[in-house]
Formats: C-alpha cells, structure tokens, sequence
C-alpha cells in the first residue's frame, strides 16, 4: 500500500478518457437466513470496516431492504460481489 | 440451550463439545452439500431456459448482475470466478469434514479444537447449511422456531436449521472477541 509506491504522473489527456472514479456500486440485499451478527462480521472481514459502519451497513439491509457496501470500477466491483458470494452475502453490481 | 458450543482456547484456537447426534447431524450437512456442489461443474447458462436450477445453487451463486444489458458481463464474470467459488466451498466442507472425523471421541462426546483457518471453514459451512436448509424450508424472517419439537419429524428440519443458527451465532461471537 501506499508509501512505498512511486507517485504517478498522470497525463490529463489520458485521464479524460476514464470514466468516473467509481462507477460502479456493490449492493448487499436483505434475505432471511444470514444472521444479523454474521453480516456484521463478513463487512468488517472483507472491507475493514469499524463495527460501527459494519453495523450500520448490516440494519440498512435489514430495514431498507439493501445498502450499498463499496465502490470502485467495475474490475474492484465484480471482485467485491465474487467475494460476498463466497461468504453467502446476497450481493450484485450496478452503476453509480 | 445453556451450553456455549464454541470457546476460545488458551493457544489461539477454538475449542467445540459436540453430542455423538449433532456431530452425525453435521458431518450428513456436509456430505449433502458436496454432493450438491459435485452436480455443478458446469456453470448453468441463464440464458437456458431448459436448464433447470437448483435454488439452493441459485441461492449460493447468485448473479452479480441485475441488469438484463449485461448479459455478456455476467457470462464473463461467471467463467471467471465460479469454480473459484465452488472449490473454495469444497475446501471448506473437506475441512470441517476432516476435523470432525479426526474429533477426539470422550463419553461420546466428539472434542475439537480448531485453528483460525479450520474456524473459518466452519463458519463458511455453518452459513452455506443454514443457506442451503433456509432455501428448502423457505424460511422468512418471521419464521417463528420457538417451541420446536426436536423429535417431531414434521419439524426436524426446522430444528437443525435452528441449531445451526446457534452453534454460528458461538462462532461469530468467538472469532469476534
């Protein structure tokens, strides 16, 4: 991470061809079986998250019926979705 | 249920006292989800309607994409990752199959202790049982298991799937402490 990598020069003209930073957002759906506690736990696993803001994403599953849990291209985004799938979350990708 | 399944042992792992029938009970979970996973080598195509899903793969490999419009992103993301996470769910299942035949038997009892890694294979195994029963019994979240008789055939299932749910929360609490 960070501090050892050398900094980038970025050339604007290339970067005007990037679409947003973050297009893509990873949605996490509400469903009846995973257990509040377990969610709590997978959020703060995959994403290093306080149990605050884990907690916090988990009652807007719960309530609202879905939270969106992470941001990125789309790259970042089906990685994030593949790894909830292997942790039983109910998760898909969809544009900002 | 009085007994805390899980504890903390004092080497960094996860000691867990299971019943000769809960061990039983388990290890059969395990051996009904591999072969559940051993029928899915091929990804199935949603764009099949001849090609039957089982909703409980369905369940367990969902769609990373909702938009109809990304259907070509999804058959790629697919064929990207899917035997990544059917092999990472028979890894787990090898695992938690493997502590539970190499268990010290004591009284009956079966006595485990498990590394951090062995730990989140169970945790990975209790939560894909709990999916895979949830989705047969269709369970909402209104489901109401108070009161269950254990020996009543009708509700057995809803029985497992309750314990399950308590020997995960042991297991959340624990590898969250």
């Amino acid at each position: 991470m960070g501090a050892l990598e050398t900094p980038t020069v970025v050339d604007p003209e290339v970067d005007e061809t990037v679409e947003t930073a973050r297009p893509w957002v990873v949605v996490v759906w509400n469903d009846p079986v995973n257990l509040m506690s377990y969610v709590v736990y997978v959020f703060q696993k995959l994403f290093g998250y306080s149990r605050e803001k884990a907690t916090k994403l988990m009652l807007d599953v719960h309530h609202k019926g879905k939270a969106a849990v992470s941001s990125g291209n789309r790259e970042q985004a089906e990685t994030d979705v593949s790894r909830l799938h292997a942790h039983g979350l109910w998760a898909t990708m969809e544009r900002d | 249920m009085a007994r805390v399944p899980f504890r903390r042992n004092r080497s960094a792992g996860y000691d867990v006292v299971l019943e000769a029938g809960e061990a039983a009970v388990l290890t059969r979970l395990c051996e009904e989800l591999t072969t559940l996973l051993s029928g899915d080598d091929e990804p199935s195509d949603p764009s099949d309607p001849s090609d039957p899903s089982d909703p409980v793969l369905e369940r367990l490999f969902p769609r990373a994409y909702l938009d109809p419009t990304e259907e070509e992103a999804e058959a790629d993301w697919q064929r990207l990752v899917h035997d990544d996470l059917v092999d990472g769910r028979r890894r787990a299942l090898a695992t938690v199959e493997g502590t539970l035949a190499a268990a010290e038997v004591r009284r009956g009892r079966f006595e485990l202790t498990l590394s951090e890694e062995q730990a989140q294979a169970w945790l990975a195994v209790l939560n894909d049982a709990r999916l895979a029963l949830g989705t047969r019994l269709e369970v909402t979240e209104d489901l109401d298991l108070s009161g269950l008789d254990p020996d009543d055939p009708d509700t057995a299932p809803y029985a497992v799937y309750w314990w399950l749910g308590v020997l995960e929360e042991s297991l959340i609490d624990v590898l969250s402490g």
